[in-house]
């Protein structure tokens, strides 16, 4: 007689950055949608507690844009301010602290961006700006390189995680090299989130399957041709990549071994 | 000289502020006249907290458009309240000690004749507010000095703004006799519009100065003696909804009503969009 067995429950541990715990190590970027609703409705299906928002001048022409604080609950969203398009130090200093003056939190995804073609880092300025951030008791979440040395050095400089990046901001292209990124899970205190470049849901799984605490997107579910859907299947891909890495995949082989039991064959 | 003096003073008496609804008066005419109008507390009926906290409220519907608070003799309460200026009348205290009280606050003297305008020079007073100059009811048994009781009162250089008897159609001649502005009591409080009648004083007198910010990178001008919070208001912006940095430095929400435009001043006023 079969013995009756509960599905069991999947226990993470507890995922904190800055002090802060959060639930969901999915983050998710909340530009480039079509629309605000379904925007809204994205967050929703991706399960995302930490959304992430930028800073822009008000348009002075009321007829415009609204800010998107008419649209998202700041109750429901931990809202994540970045200092995305800043190409230097002070400048990111400045967005953050405006940011900041907002009054939600000291958070923030600290970005200075180097190369306008690729929107890769500035390695330099990043740390300029971090160290200056930090001792001004920001949160810093630093967007950077997969580069173990720079990786290392945001830490030093206090930050409360570093986000290295999968692959090109907006690109799609996936996790182009879990090497790296699995060395500076490897090495730093502070938790590791992938930030950009995922594509699709298999993208995430893999980052995840890495062992790094979380993982940001944007673009991947904005640019998706039904972005609820696809926030959905990030969710379940962020979850089952977590869950594949806490439970430790087996040895890779380059022979066969059978799976069902060679004894007891019929003669 | 004070550029950002306002032309037309509001001036409450003892009847006005016994009649209640100073408030929503001072309101309405501060929507209406912005920067130009100063709305002063002046009444004996009432003791040092509630004089405060009526200051408090006139304050906080005069700022947002650019409008002065002014407390007459009470130079502690003014500064409590966050006035533009104090006036010390007849009797009241020296100009010195009026600034020991609120180092920060321009300082007017009331005066009658032209004695008491050389004193008042003398003192070190920023403006003088001199009168009456036509007869009045708030002074029945005041004899009114006449137009020569401005000429007399701006010999000195000082600011004047004539009170007594003014109204939309003597002020413009007032003005013309060497006045900056005028203040007015029945002729304003007692109006069945008051903003009207504010609207109808700013036709006759010089239109108040303006000055040229960069606004979000744009070009825009304001009255003379715009604050945050009226700029904020002018754009139709919920301070709440909006970080303020005004050149270069962030202006905490509580300080908008008291951060005084200037000049070339550069404004960013930004909030969050969506972002990755």
């Amino acid at each position: 007689m079969a013995t009756t067995v509960m599905a069991p429950t999947f226990q993470d541990t507890p995922f904190e950055i800055g002090g802060r715990t959060f639930r969901s190590r999915l983050l998710v970027g909340t530009g480039k949608y079509r629309d605000n609703a379904t925007m809204v409705r994205a967050l929703v299906a991706s399960g995302a507690q930490i959304v992430t928002v930028a800073v822009r001048r008000v348009s002075l022409d009321r007829t415009k844009e609204e800010g998107i604080l008419y649209h998202l609950d700041p109750s429901r969203f931990f809202l994540l301010a970045n200092t995305a398009g800043c190409y230097t130090a002070e400048d990111a200093v400045r967005y953050a602290r405006l940011a900041r003056e907002a009054g939600f939190n000291e958070f923030v995804k600290l970005e200075v961006i180097g190369d306008q073609k690729t929107l890769l880092p500035d390695v330099a300025g990043l740390l300029e700006a971090a160290r200056t951030l930090a001792r001004e008791g920001f949160k810093v979440l630093a967007y950077t390189n997969d580069d173990l040395v720079t990786a290392l050095r945001l830490e030093e400089a206090g930050c409360a995680a570093v986000m290295p990046l999968a692959s090109p901001i907006g690109s799609g292209l996936g996790l182009l090299n879990p090497f790296t990124i699995r060395t500076i899970k490897a090495r730093l205190t502070v938790p590791v989130m992938v930030d950009a470049g995922v594509g699709t849901a298999s993208d995430a799984c893999l980052t995840m399957e890495q062992g790094v605490d979380g993982i940001l997107m944007n673009t991947a579910l904005a640019e998706a041709r039904d972005p609820v859907a696809m926030a959905h299947a990030m969710r379940l891909a962020t979850e089952a990549g977590r869950a594949a890495y806490l439970a430790g995949r087996m040895a890779r082989r380059e022979v066969a071994i059978p799976s069902s039991p060679t004894t007891g064959m019929l003669s | 000289m004070i550029a950002t003096l306002p032309r037309l003073h509001a001036v409450t008496d003892d009847r006005v502020v016994g009649a209640g609804g100073v408030v929503e008066r001072a309101s309405a005419m501060a929507a209406a006249a912005g920067g130009a109008l100063a709305v002063h507390v002046r009444t004996r009926l009432l003791d040092g907290r509630s004089l405060l906290d009526l200051a408090l409220r006139l304050r906080e519907v005069a700022a947002p458009h650019g409008s002065w608070l002014v407390v007459n003799d009470r130079a502690d309460v003014a500064r409590a309240a966050h006035a533009q200026a104090v006036i010390s009348g007849r009797g009241g205290l020296a100009v010195r000690d009026v600034r020991r009280v609120a180092p920060d606050l321009a300082v007017g003297r009331s005066v009658h004749d032209a004695a008491e305008a050389r004193a008042a020079e003398t003192e070190g007073a920023d403006f003088l507010v001199a009168g009456p100059v036509f007869a009045t009811a708030s002074h029945p048994g005041a004899a009114p000095a006449g137009p020569a009781l401005l000429e007399a009162a701006g010999s000195g250089g000082r600011q004047v703004i004539a009170i007594g008897g003014m109204t939309p159609s003597n002020a413009g001649s007032i003005v013309a006799a060497g006045a900056w502005g005028v203040a007015a009591i029945r002729a304003l409080w007692d109006a069945a519009d008051p903003a009207g009648a504010a609207r109808a004083f700013l036709a006759v007198l010089p239109a108040a100065a303006t000055i040229a910010l960069l606004v979000n990178g744009e070009s825009r001008a304001v009255a003379a003696g715009t604050t945050l919070s009226g700029l904020l208001d002018e754009l139709g912006l919920d301070p709440r909804a909006v970080v303020v940095e005004h050149n270069r430095r962030i202006v905490r929400r509580d300080a908008l009503t008291a951060t005084r435009l200037t000049e070339g001043d550069a404004v960013e006023l930004v909030h969050f969009v969506g972002g990755g």
